[in-house]
C-alpha cells in the first residue's frame, strides 16, 4: 500500500505536495520507469521468498508465483486508483519483452541433441500446434453456432485465430517440478524444443490469421498464399538468423583485446537478427533462435571464461525480467474491468484445450513412436500433455488483438486468463503427484526390494559407461558431413587461431583436475571409508528387517545413489544447469584417486629398481619431442636408483599444476569438448615431497615459482588423469624385477582396498 | 544453408543402418587409440572424460581387457561391446545347437556378474558388494548404513545361506528386471 500511496501521490496534483515534487509528478518520464522498477523489484523479492522454502519450487511452478505477484500488484493499483492500470502495447511486447525469452531458450538449447531429435520436435511443434489450433478453433466455432450461448457473431476466422493463440503451450514451466522423479531424459529436449518452435509457429499463425481477419474476402488463392507465406516467413527468418550468427562468431574472433564488451556483441547481434527479420516481415523468433544456436558453438570458444559466464547469467536475467513483467501485466489486467464473462465460451475453451492437447499428444506419439529408437512411454505422454501450461505468450497475443476487428475482444481475454490460471495453478500443482501416482501404479509391485534400486542403478551406470565408450554417434550421415564441413571451413574462419590445441593443453586440464581433486581431497579425506571397516564381516544370521527399516533404506538409497550422467542438461528457465552433477563428479574422482593412491602405496612396497626405460612410458601424453629440463631428468634418475618404498610414491614427484580449481567446469567443458584459452591462468609448480608417506594427500611445500603459460617446464610425471599410468609402470617394473605377482594385483590397482584383504596376494 | 539441408534430409530421408555400424565403431576405436598401434590400453579408455566420472568406470574398463592382458585389439573391443547388442526377435528362435550368442540374456547377466565378482570365484561376497555399493553411493552414507544395505541385498538374494550371491541366485533376483532392455544399446544393432 505504500507503493500505491506513493504512486497516487506522484500522480495526483494535490495541493499540499511541494512544488518540486509537482514538477516531478508531471513529467511522465519518471513515473513509468519508477513503476516498472518497483514492479520488477517486488517480483524479485517474492522470488527470494519463494525459494527460501526449498520444497516449494518442486511443488509449484514458478509461473504460479509470478501470477500471484501480478494479481497482488494489480489489486493494489486498482484499489488505489479506481481505474485499470496501464498495460502494454504491441510495440513494447514484440520489441522488448518477447526477444529475451526466446533468446534464452534458443541459446541454451543443446544443438546436437536438438538435431538428433529434430524429427520428433518438429513433429510435435509444428503438427501438434496446427492440430491444436485448428481443432480448438473449429470446435469453438461449432459451439458458437449454438445460438443459446449468444456467441454467433464470432466468425470462423476469429475462432481460428483464437485457437492459434491459445495453443501456445509452455511446457518448460513444468520441468522444474520434476526434480527427483526419473523422467525420461529425452523428454527434456523434446519438451524444450517443442516449446521453442511452438512459439514461433504460434506467432506466425497468429499474424496469418490476423491478416486474414482484416481482409474482406478470402479466396482459395489466399489460403495457399498464406501457407506459402508461412514457410517463407519461417525459413527466411532462420536464414537471417544463421547469417547473423556467423557474423557474430566472426566478430568475436577478434575481440580478445576488449574482453569487457564481448557479451555485448552476443546480445547485439541476436537482437539485430530479430529486428532485421521483423523489418522484412519475416519471423523474428525463428531468426533469433537460429542466431543463438549458430552463435553458441563458435562464440563460446572465442570469448573468455568470464564473458561466457556473463552472457549466460545476463541472458537468464533478461528473460526472467521479461517473463516477470508479462505476468505482472497479466495479473494487473485481471483485476481491471477488461472482462466479459460468458460461461459457455470460457468453459468450452478450457475443455477443448485439454481435450485437444491430450488427443494431439496421444495420436502424434503413436505415429512418431514407429520412427523413434526410444519410444515414448505413457508416462512421458502424460507429462507432455498434462504439462501443457499456457504462459506469457498466450496472454500477450490476446491482449494485442486489434479491438476494431475483434468486437468481442474482452471475451477472449477473459477466456485466456481463465485458461492460464487453470493450467498454471491446477495443472501445475497437481502434475507431480499425478505422475508419482502413475509411477507407483505402473510399477505395480508389492514391495520393491531394497536391492532393486541398486541393481537398476548399476545397470544404468554400466550402460551409460558403455555408451560413452562407443562415443556420441548415432544414425547420422548428414551430421558427420556437416561436421567435416564445419571443421574444414567454418571453424578455421570463425574461431580465433592461436588457441593452443596441442596435447599440452589437454595435459594441463588433466593436471588441473588432479589438483582440484587433491585440494578437495584434503578436505574430504575423512569421509572415504578405510578398508578396515569394509572388511568387517558380521558373522551370524542377518536379521530380517521391518518394513519401516526397509523404507528407510530405500529412501537412503534413493537420495544417495549417484545419478546417471544425463546427456541432456535439464533446462530450467529460472536457473542455470545444476551443479549437483559437478559435486557428484568430484566425489567420484576423489574417491578413485584415493583408492589409486592406496593401491600405489601397497604395490610400491614391492617395487624394485625401476629401469630407466620405464620412465619413458610416463610421458605418453606429451608431444614426442619434448625435452626435459636437466634438473628434472637428474632427479628422475636418482629416484629410480633408490627405488625403495619411501620414495616410491614420489617417484611420482608429482608435479601438479596449481591452476585455479574449476574441476566442475572443466568436466563440463570436456563433456562438451571445448577448450578454453589458457593465458589468464597462473601456474605454479608444486612438488609433493616425501612427506606424503601416509597418503594423506596433503600438500606440503610448494616449491614452485609462477611460470608463464608458454615457457613452462614439462611435468616430471605425466600421470594420465587417474594415475593408472603409474600402475602400468609398476606392472612393467614388476615383470622385470621380482617374482611375478599374480596379474590381478596390479591390474586392479583401482580396487586397491581389496588387495589388502587377501594376504596370499602379497608375495612378501 | 547447409545446416538446413542437413536438417531436412535427416528428417525425410534417414540413412540406412547396416554394417556401417562396424565402420563407425572402428573409427571410434582408432580415434581412441592414441598410440596408433592397433590396440587400446587402459589409458586410452581413461581419456574418455565421461567414463572418468562414471562411478563404475574402472570396472567397465577392466571388463574390456581379457585375463592378464593390458591391451585390447579391435576384436576384443567388439567382443565386449557385443554383449550390449539388442536382442532381436528373430534371434530368439535361432537353433539351440549353436553356441549361445554373446548378447543373450544369460550372457548379459554374466557380464554384469563379472563386474561385481573380482576374484572370479563365481560368488559375489559381501566385500565385493560393499565395494560396488561404495562406488555407487555418495559420501553421506555411513559405513554402518552401507553395511546394512549390503546385508539386506545379500539376504534378499541368498538362497543357499552362504551369505554370498552365486550366479544362479543373481539370475533369480533379476528375473523380473528387463535386463535385455537395460543392457542394450540401440545403435549396436
Amino acid at each position: 500500500l505504500v507503493i500505491a500511496a506513493h504512486s497516487s501521490f506522484l500522480r495526483s496534483p494535490i495541493p499540499f505536495v511541494p512544488v518540486l515534487m509537482y514538477l516531478f509528478v508531471i513529467s511522465l518520464l519518471i513515473t513509468i520507469p519508477f513503476e516498472i522498477t518497483l514492479w520488477i523489484l517486488l517480483a524479485s523479492l517474492a522470488k527470494i521468498g519463494f525459494h527460501l522454502y526449498h520444497k516449494l519450487p518442486s511443488i509449484v511452478p514458478e509461473s504460479c508465483l509470478l501470477i500471484l505477484v501480478g494479481l497482488l500488484l494489480g489489486g493494489i493499483i486498482f484499489g488505489a486508483q479506481e481505474k485499470s492500470p496501464p498495460v502494454m502495447n504491441s510495440d513494447v511486447f514484440f520489441l522488448y519483452l518477447l526477444p529475451p525469452i526466446v533468446l534464452d531458450a534458443g541459446y541454451f538449447m543443446p544443438t546436437r541433441l536438438f538435431f538428433e531429435n529434430f524429427g520428433t520436435i518438429f513433429w510435435y511443434a509444428v503438427v501438434g500446434t496446427l492440430w491444436n489450433a485448428i481443432g480448438i478453433g473449429i470446435s469453438l466455432f461449432g459451439i458458437c453456432q449454438i445460438s443459446a450461448f449468444g456467441l454467433t457473431d464470432i466468425t470462423l476466422l476469429q475462432n481460428l485465430l483464437f485457437g492459434s493463440l491459445i495453443s501456445a503451450v509452455d511446457p518448460v514451466a513444468v520441468l522444474a517440478v520434476f526434480e527427483n522423479i526419473h523422467v525420461n531424459e529425452q523428454l527434456y529436449i523434446l519438451v524444450f524444443g517443442e516449446s521453442l518452435l511452438n512459439d514461433a509457429i504460434t506467432v506466425v499463425l497468429y499474424n496469418l490469421f490476423k491478416s486474414f481477419c482484416q481482409m474482406r474476402t478470402i479466396k482459395v488463392v489466399d489460403i495457399f498464399a498464406g501457407i506459402a507465406n508461412f514457410f517463407i516467413v519461417g525459413i527466411g527468418g532462420v536464414l537471417i538468423g544463421i547469417l547473423l550468427g556467423f557474423v557474430a562468431a566472426f566478430t568475436t574472433r577478434f575481440t580478445h583485446k576488449i574482453r569487457v564488451i564481448e557479451p555485448l556483441f552476443v546480445f547485439l547481434y541476436s537482437y539485430l537478427s530479430y529486428i532485421t527479420a521483423e523489418m522484412f516481415h519475416l519471423s523474428g523468433i525463428m531468426a533469433i533462435t537460429a542466431c543463438a544456436m549458430t552463435m553458441n558453438k563458435y562464440v563460446e570458444e572465442n570469448v573468455s571464461q568470464k564473458s561466457y559466464t556473463t552472457i549466460k547469467y545476463f541472458m537468464k536475467m533478461l528473460s526472467s525480467v521479461s517473463e516477470t513483467l508479462i505476468f505482472i501485466f497479466m495479473g494487473v489486467s485481471t483485476v481491471g474491468k477488461n472482462h466479459e464473462w460468458n460461461w459457455a465460451f470460457v468453459s468450452f475453451t478450457l475443455l477443448f484445450c485439454l481435450i485437444w492437447r491430450a488427443l494431439g499428444v496421444f495420436v502424434l506419439t503413436q505415429i512418431i513412436n514407429v520412427f523413434r529408437t526410444i519410444p515414448l512411454t505413457f508416462k512421458d505422454q502424460f507429462i507432455i500433455a498434462y504439462g501443457g501450461l499456457r504462459g506469457a505468450i498466450c496472454f500477450s497475443l490476446v491482449f494485442l488483438l486489434p479491438p476494431a476487428v475483434f468486437p468481442r475482444k474482452k471475451l477472449f481475454i477473459t477466456a485466456v486468463i481463465v485458461v492460464i490460471f487453470f493450467t498454471v495453478f491446477i495443472q501445475g500443482i497437481t502434475i507431480r503427484p499425478l505422475v508419482e501416482f502413475l509411477d507407483v501404479k505402473r510399477s505395480n509391485k508389492k514391495q520393491p526390494a531394497v536391492s532393486e534400486e541398486i541393481y537398476n542403478r548399476f545397470f544404468d551406470h554400466v550402460k551409460t559407461g558403455i555408451e560413452d565408450v562407443c562415443g556420441h554417434w548415432g544414425h547420422n550421415f548428414w551430421r558427420d558431413k556437416f561436421k567435416k564441413f564445419d571443421n574444414k571451413y567454418l571453424r578455421r574462419l570463425l574461431i580465433r587461431e592461436n588457441q593452443p590445441k596441442s596435447s599440452i593443453v589437454s595435459l594441463y586440464k588433466k593436471l588441473e583436475i588432479k589438483h582440484a581433486i587433491e585440494m578437495a581431497e584434503s578436505g574430504m579425506i575423512s569421509k572415504v571409508p578405510s578398508s578396515v571397516s569394509l572388511s568387517e564381516y558380521h558373522e551370524g544370521k542377518i536379521k530380517p528387517l521391518s518394513p519401516t527399516e526397509m523404507e528407510n533404506m530405500r529412501e537412503i538409497l534413493t537420495k544417495n545413489l549417484y545419478q546417471i550422467r544425463h546427456r541432456t542438461m535439464s533446462y530450467n528457465r529460472h536457473s542455470l544447469a545444476a551443479d549437483a552433477n559437478e559435486k557428484q563428479a568430484k566425489e567420484i574422482l576423489i574417491r578413485r584417486r584415493h583408492s589409486l593412491r592406496e593401491s600405489l602405496r601397497k604395490t610400491n612396497s614391492l617395487s624394485r629398481e625401476r629401469p630407466a626405460a620405464a620412465n619413458t612410458k610416463r610421458f605418453l601424453s606429451l608431444p614426442k619431442n619434448t625435452k626435459l629440463p636437466e634438473k628434472l631428468r637428474v632427479r628422475n634418475k636418482t629416484s629410480s636408483k633408490v627405488g625403495d618404498s619411501s620414495d616410491s610414491e614420489m617417484d611420482a614427484a608429482t608435479t601438479v599444476l596449481n591452476l585455479r580449481p574449476r574441476a566442475g567446469k572443466i568436466l563440463r567443458d570436456q563433456r562438451q569438448k571445448q577448450q578454453r584459452p589458457l593465458p589468464e591462468f597462473r601456474m605454479e609448480w608444486k612438488n609433493e615431497v616425501d612427506g606424503k608417506q601416509d597418503g594423506a594427500g596433503a600438500h606440503q611445500e610448494t616449491s614452485g615459482q609462477p611460470q608463464p603459460s608458454v615457457g613452462f617446464r614439462q611435468p616430471l610425471l605425466t600421470r594420465s588423469r587417474f594415475g593408472t599410468l603409474t600402475g602400468e609402470d609398476l606392472s612393467a617394473d614388476h615383470r622385470s624385477t621380482g617374482p611375478m605377482p599374480p596379474p590381478r594385483l596390479v591390474r586392479q590397482a583401482s580396487q586397491g582396498e581389496r588387495q589388502r584383504n587377501k594376504p596370499e596376494n602379497q608375495p612378501y | 544453408m547447409d545446416m538446413l539441408i542437413c536438417v531436412f534430409c535427416f528428417v525425410f530421408f534417414p540413412p540406412p543402418v547396416s554394417h556401417s555400424q562396424i565402420t563407425r565403431l572402428y573409427s571410434r576405436f582408432t580415434s581412441l587409440d592414441k598410440g596408433e598401434n592397433g590396440t587400446l590400453s587402459r589409458e586410452d579408455f581413461q581419456r574418455i572424460p565421461e567414463l572418468a566420472i562414471n562411478p563404475l568406470g574402472d570396472r567397465i574398463i577392466n571388463a574390456f581387457f581379457p585375463e592378464g592382458e593390458d591391451q585390447v585389439n579391435f576384436r576384443g573391443f567388439m567382443r565386449t561391446l557385443a554383449h550390449f547388442r539388442p536382442i532381436e526377435d528373430n534371434e530368439k528362435s535361432k537353433d539351440q545347437n549353436g553356441p549361445e550368442p554373446l548378447n543373450s540374456r544369460s550372457n548379459k547377466l554374466h557380464f554384469a556378474f563379472r563386474l561385481y565378482d573380482l576374484d572370479k570365484d563365481d560368488k559375489i561376497s559381501r566385500d565385493e558388494l560393499l565395494q560396488v555399493l561404495r562406488m555407487m553411493v555418495g559420501v553421506n552414507i555411513s559405513d554402518e548404513q552401507l553395511g546394512s544395505i549390503a546385508d539386506r541385498t545379500i539376504q534378499e538374494a541368498d538362497q543357499d545361506g552362504d551369505s554370498a550371491i552365486s550366479f544362479a541366485e543373481f539370475v533369480k533376483v533379476l528375473e523380473k528386471v528387463d535386463v535385455e532392455q537395460k543392457m542394450s544399446i540401440r545403435f549396436l544393432h
